[in-house]
């Protein structure tokens, strides 16, 4: 395993931990929220969208590169297609009526809950399906290449040599 | 002076094996924080985005083509999932107080069986919905908002509006 595989591993824990923690991966908790009768997901949700927006616009006046990809960073913002509202209603159907998303469904499995396995088998079926219609992946590893259509040809400069000691 | 006391045993055994770190439910303030330090931290290590649904997909896609050498999508889902069994080792037991609305509507022998398909039926509409609106709560949710990303303002608003709707509408049918 390399370095990029080890520390997304390593966050992964914490966020996982922080989702059982919080008591996200309790489906009770998510349909206490959703019905609102409880404040605490959006407080927390809130909370943790405020601290990825400033941590993330340091990054980028920093000019930072990432650490373990040989590219700035750059993130990609997405103009809203037909496709976000169709499939936000149909994600939140399910996550209205199972109360869970794909995050506490990994965390349950974590911790050994029954359930979890038909969730999860759902999802394998749901992105599956997707993906049956030759769709391309809408979540890309990085946003230095967006998803785009392969007919474009990769530009060799994308393997840039950086002088040591440079930046 | 104070006698030990015989019916005490449930609890003299509860205290001998009361190890656990985990207690109470982490205040938002820390784990909302926490939370986005995770995107942060993608962000600042792949110049990625932070999605747990990405990562189920590139496990899925990966494992399909017979391979098992996942990008950082895969292992970060890999790192939620053992999060959970940390989060077991910590506390002691599961976060996890059921479905109590499926567990009361469906009782009777084909209960289980019913709140089986309904899971099931539930996944495949998190799963397909996601991969549409790409991105699920954390993806679209957390690491899009957090861009201000048009199009995850927009998928994010639709799942908790939707999601939000379904939850009322099944309070009125199981009233």
């Amino acid at each position: 395993m390399s370095a990029r595989s080890w520390s997304a591993l390593a966050v992964g824990v914490v966020f996982g931990l922080t989702l059982c923690w919080s008591g996200m991966s309790d489906p009770e908790v998510i349909r206490g929220a959703l019905l609102l009768e409880q404040s605490y997901l959006y407080l927390f949700f809130a909370s943790a969208v405020l601290t990825a927006a400033v941590g993330q616009a340091l990054l980028r006046r920093l000019r930072a590169r990432a650490l373990l990809a040989e590219e700035e960073i750059v993130v990609s913002r997405q103009r809203p297609e037909r496709r976000h509202l169709v499939g936000g209603f149909v994600f939140g159907l399910g996550w209205g009526v199972a109360n869970v998303c794909p995050g506490p469904i990994a965390t349950q499995l974590g911790e050994g809950i029954p359930w979890a396995l038909f969730t999860l088998a759902g999802v394998v079926v749901g992105i599956l399906l997707f993906f049956r219609g030759g769709a391309a992946e809408t979540e890309p590893g990085s946003d230095a290449a967006p998803g785009s259509p392969p007919a474009r040809p990769q530009p060799p400069a994308r393997i840039r040599e950086e002088p040591s000691g440079a930046g | 002076m104070n006698r030990p006391q015989p019916a005490g045993v449930d609890s003299s055994l509860g205290r001998l094996y009361d190890c656990r770190v985990i207690h109470d439910q982490l205040a938002w303030y820390v784990a909302g924080p926490v939370l986005g330090l995770c995107v942060v931290a993608c962000r600042a290590l792949f110049n990625g985005r932070l999605g747990v649904t990405g990562g189920f997909s590139e496990l899925i896609v990966k494992l399909r083509g017979g391979s098992a050498r996942f990008d950082w999508r895969g292992w970060f889902v890999i790192g939620v999932a053992l999060g959970g069994t940390l989060f077991l080792l910590l506390a002691g037991e599961p976060v996890f107080h059921g479905y109590g609305w499926l567990t009361a509507t469906f009782d009777g022998p084909w209960g289980d069986a019913a709140i089986a398909a309904i899971l099931t039926l539930a996944g495949v509409a998190i799963g397909f919905g996601t991969k549409t609106a790409g991105g699920c709560t954390s993806g679209n949710g957390l690491s899009g908002v957090s861009l201000i990303s048009p199009a995850a303002l927009v998928a994010t608003a639709t799942f908790f509006a939707t999601a939000i709707v379904v939850a009322f509408a099944i309070e009125a049918v199981i009233a």
